[in-house]
């Protein structure tokens, strides 16, 4: 039976003592196996999570697309109508507090999928970054179109520590940028921290979101960080 | 056959998959999520392996019989297949899928369909073993006790 798409998936985790809302994560991935396990280690962490399969339905379901619109065309789709563009959803009371998407997908990249969110009014929702292939470019590119964070896949439960000052920030709002709080607001390279993990011809890009020191991944070497 | 003993068979038999490279720490990590709310989760996650495979490997057959092979497609089938392998654990798929993506790359053809026969294989190979141990935890399970877990 095939694990897909949105509103079936959202269930209620369990509350934690003080919780007074659900994180609500949107996560993109056209693999249904990584929907799976992403779905599995954000439900672990109380959240409520969406899921859906590609950068277009994610765009439907922020209400960042007419409906009746062709969504094969990358052409700004809000703009097509000379009416303002749909109220997206979060006006309907609908809150997301992250998104998560892969970044390479067939038809809409995760990439793409960043900067439509960073355009519109989403854009102050944190949106994660994740991918197989550790490409440096990629990363910094991501990163400076305004990703919070860029995690290697496949996830593990470790990435989650990573997602903790997330999950604890946000309370109420989804748009709101937060004040001063913590450092992961601030997007400059001041964060970022370029580390060398156990493989000799990788660099690791990441944010360091925590005091928290590099994580060990409790696996074998990845080959395959080394095939560029 | 006592709980215990089962647990250890079970064990050693998922030691061995370590061992021979059939499954890597990622694996780990999927037993490590399964708990009294997730109970067939490894179970679950398996299945959607096989069948999402099943599916790449029949498309890649396809698409690598044509007259005209569009590599970019084989490429993107294979690019799946690795994914999903990685997100599981099953290391030996994976690094097949690793070196078919090179040959791809190359637009070589004989390579190419030497990597389908190669990674059929190995699928087929992790397929057997995960049947089998998943059968071994089962049968842990219905006599009371819990799957033993390796620390990685």
């Amino acid at each position: 039976m095939e694990f897909v798409d949105t509103r079936k998936l959202q269930f209620q985790p369990q509350l934690q003592p003080q919780q007074h809302q659900h994180f609500h994560v949107l996560a993109v991935d056209d693999s249904v196996i990584d929907r799976k396990l992403l779905e599995r280690l954000l439900r672990g962490s109380s959240c409520k999570v969406t899921c859906v399969d590609s950068g277009d339905k994610a765009l439907k379901y922020l209400g960042l697309v007419d409906e009746l619109d062709d969504t094969t065309s990358s052409t700004s789709l809000e703009s097509s109508s000379s009416s303002p563009p749909p109220q997206p959803l979060q006006q309907e009371g609908i809150k997301v507090n992250l998104i998560m998407t892969d970044y390479c997908m067939p038809g809409m990249s995760g990439y793409d999928l960043l900067k439509r969110v960073k355009g519109s009014s989403w854009k102050d929702v944190p949106v994660v970054i994740m991918s197989s292939e550790n490409v440096p470019s990629r990363i910094s590119m991501c990163l400076e179109e305004g990703a919070e964070e860029f995690l290697l896949k496949p996830l593990q439960l470790s990435d989650l520590d990573k997602l903790q000052p997330y999950f604890l920030k946000s309370l109420d709002n989804s748009c709101e940028k937060e004040s001063a709080n913590s450092s992961i607001d601030s997007e400059n390279d001041d964060n970022v921290v370029i580390i060398n993990n156990n493989n000799n011809n990788s660099i690791s890009k990441r944010k360091v979101m925590s005091p928290e020191p590099h994580h060990e991944r409790s696996r074998p070497k990845m080959k395959e960080l080394a095939v560029v | 056959m006592e709980v215990d003993q089962m647990q250890r068979q079970c064990l050693d038999y998922t030691k061995s998959l370590f061992l021979e490279g059939f499954l890597d720490g990622q694996f780990v990590q999927l037993q490590q999520l399964q708990d009294e709310n997730n109970p067939d989760f490894v179970v679950e996650v398996v299945s959607l392996f096989f069948e999402d495979s099943e599916r790449l490997l029949n498309d890649l057959t396809f698409a690598l019989d044509q007259k005209s092979i569009d590599f970019k497609k084989v490429d993107a089938h294979v690019h799946q297949l690795k994914g999903s392998s990685s997100s599981i654990g099953a290391q030996r798929v994976k690094n097949c899928c690793i070196a078919f993506r090179n040959f791809c790359e190359e637009q070589n053809i004989d390579a190419c369909l030497s990597c389908l026969q190669q990674v059929k294989q190995e699928y087929c190979h992790v397929k057997n073993k995960l049947e089998t141990l998943i059968r071994l935890e089962q049968q842990i399970v219905a006599a009371g006790g819990s799957i033993p877990t390796m620390e990685f």
